[in-house]
């Protein structure tokens, strides 16, 4: 079958200065209410009842879905600021408790235990407190 | 046939719905019916419309691309409830479709004016919709889901229901039945679903989602075309087209949603890529079904009665209606275009016996992705699929993509 050529609309197609339809108002009238939920920092400084040409509905209906886009885009990055923080405190955990059973094991080759030290841990104690005074 | 099942349907892994604006079957593809009598359309119209004066007013070919259809003719529920009852009101009226004139005239009070709503276009003015109407699969009793306009009707495609709406109020999501996106994305094992608008400017009708499930439910027609080039199209995607002439850096964009009194061309157009960005890629099209359909008439000329269906379990106060009477949403909307893309599927067909609606798209997406799901609406429940699932026994009297091999005929076009 040949190849069906498909007739492309004339340049004077194209009119933003056209009044928006009821469909477009309605468009409007919902990403309003939707902006309306975003945090303040999101928000456009539009005045929608002022829109009155396709061009103007666009401009809105633009911002206030890139706001959209953006609102969501920085929660998903603060969730996953959130979901990388219990993970780090394990790790600090694990590689404490990992430092802590080193020093055991030297100090077990050294024929003294941690808790035998107690005394220089009280010496250390006694001396910071010293330094805070 | 693998299993009993035809390869077609095995093969299937891609359902893509687009939904343009508000055009009439009479008025987009009633001209084929003068050229095939098995197609009811313009050939079974010749009554026409009485106007205001009492004329007789028949369809006629001499629809304009745009600047006829302004203005944009009513399709709200009480000026739809007027071309479909010719204005009669008693409880026990007929439907007769013959209120479309008067309706038209309602919003200029000029006799003249108001014939152009019984305009069509003739076959060779839309070379994309009436080719790829005639190569594939024809709905000829496909309504919209309301007699009324976009909003409301667009929801019976999100949701099988429009939650006892028939106006162009929001759909709020906390509502007790969930969008087919959601149905998807939340199944285990997971499917994936993508509502494409055309671009940020555009943006989407489908307001209430944009909210709660971006960015992983929405992405551009430009995301369209290159996930179609790199075969990573979701399970099932929603295309909106461009609502809107506007200016972007990459320069003018032109309305293609075809609502009057956008360009219908440069619609055409933008279906012409749609397939053609699936016909490109020889795994996808292989393994893809398009369906093309409009939301509702745009209160454009239809001679087809529109069927009653079972009621939702919503009910719209007379208040809402603008009627003065209730709507149990127990009678579908005007008939609009709808065609099935496929390889697998014989030119010619044409699907005329059985009633589809907005809610078989849901209710087709469902079936063939997730089997039997629950809850869903009356009107969802109740709904004709367009698909059928992979499940043996097929029933080849209701299989659309039923050819044993994919054919190698199918028309290309110059985008």
């Amino acid at each position: 079958m040949a190849v069906i050529h498909v007739p492309r609309p004339p340049a004077s197609a194209w009119n933003p200065n056209r009044k928006a339809s009821s469909l477009l108002r309605t468009q409007v009238e919902h990403m309003h209410l939707a902006e309306k939920r975003l945090p303040q920092r999101y928000r456009t400084d539009i005045y929608v009842n002022a829109i009155r040409t396709e061009g103007e509905a666009a401009e809105y209906i633009g911002q206030v879905t890139a706001a959209i886009l953006r609102a969501h885009q920085d929660a998903a990055k603060k969730r996953a600021r959130a979901a990388a923080r219990p993970g780090q405190l394990l790790q600090i955990a694990a590689e404490a408790e990992d430092t802590k059973g080193s020093k055991a094991r030297k100090a077990a080759a050294r024929g003294k235990s941690s808790i035998a030290r107690g005394k220089g841990s009280a010496a250390r104690a006694k001396g910071k407190a010293r330094k805070n005074k | 046939m693998a299993n009993g099942i035809p390869p077609g349907l095995s093969g299937l892994e891609h359902i893509v719905v687009l939904m343009m604006e508000n055009r009439s079957f009479d008025h987009m593809l009633g001209s084929l019916g003068l050229e095939n009598s098995n197609i009811d359309g313009i050939n079974n119209a010749a009554a026409g419309n009485p106007d205001t004066t009492g004329a007789a007013v028949p369809p006629q070919p001499l629809a304009e691309f745009q600047g006829q259809l302004d203005p944009d003719p009513d399709h709200h529920f009480p000026a739809v409830d007027l071309q479909i009852f010719g204005g009669n009101t008693a409880p026990d009226r007929a439907a007769n479709m013959q209120g479309f004139v008067k309706s038209y005239f309602n919003q200029q009070q000029d006799v003249a004016h108001s014939h152009k709503i019984m305009y069509y276009f003739p076959k060779a003015s839309l070379p994309v919709l009436t080719t790829l109407a005639t190569e594939f699969a024809l709905f000829q009793r496909w309504f919209a889901s309301i007699p009324g306009p976009t909003i409301c009707n667009r929801a019976f495609a999100h949701y099988g229901t429009s939650f006892g709406r028939v106006d162009m109020n929001p759909i709020y999501i906390n509502e007790p039945f969930q969008s087919i996106y959601s149905r998807l994305i939340n199944a285990s094992p997971k499917h994936t679903a993508k509502l494409y608008y055309y671009d940020v400017p555009s943006s989407t009708m489908e307001v209430a989602n944009l909210l709660q499930n971006q960015p992983e439910l929405f992405g551009t027609f430009q995301q369209f075309l290159s996930d179609c080039a790199k075969g990573q199209l979701p399970d099932y995607s929603f295309i909106e087209p461009n609502f809107t002439d506007h200016d972007t850096d990459a320069g003018e964009e032109v309305a293609n949603d075809q609502h009057p009194d956008h360009n219908v061309q440069a619609g055409e157009l933008f279906i012409a890529q749609i397939y053609m960005a699936i016909r490109s890629n020889a795994a996808l099209w292989a393994s893809t079904a398009l369906l093309i359909v409009y939301d509702e008439h745009g209160g454009i000329y239809d001679h087809v009665v529109p069927p009653a269906c079972p009621k939702d379990q919503f009910t719209a106060t007379a208040n809402d209606t603008g009627t003065g009477m209730e709507f149990h949403f127990d009678r579908l909307g005007v008939r609009v275009p709808a065609v099935l893309v496929s390889p697998w599927i014989p030119p010619g067909t044409i699907v005329g016996n059985r009633t589809f609606d907005h809610a078989s798209i849901p209710a087709t997406v469902t079936k063939f992705y997730l089997g039997d799901y629950s809850p869903r609406s009356p009107r969802e429940t109740s709904a004709d699929v367009f698909l059928e699932p992979k499940s043996a026994p097929v029933d080849p009297s209701r299989n659309l993509l039923s050819l044993a091999a994919m054919r190698a005929d199918c028309p290309e076009f110059d985008v």
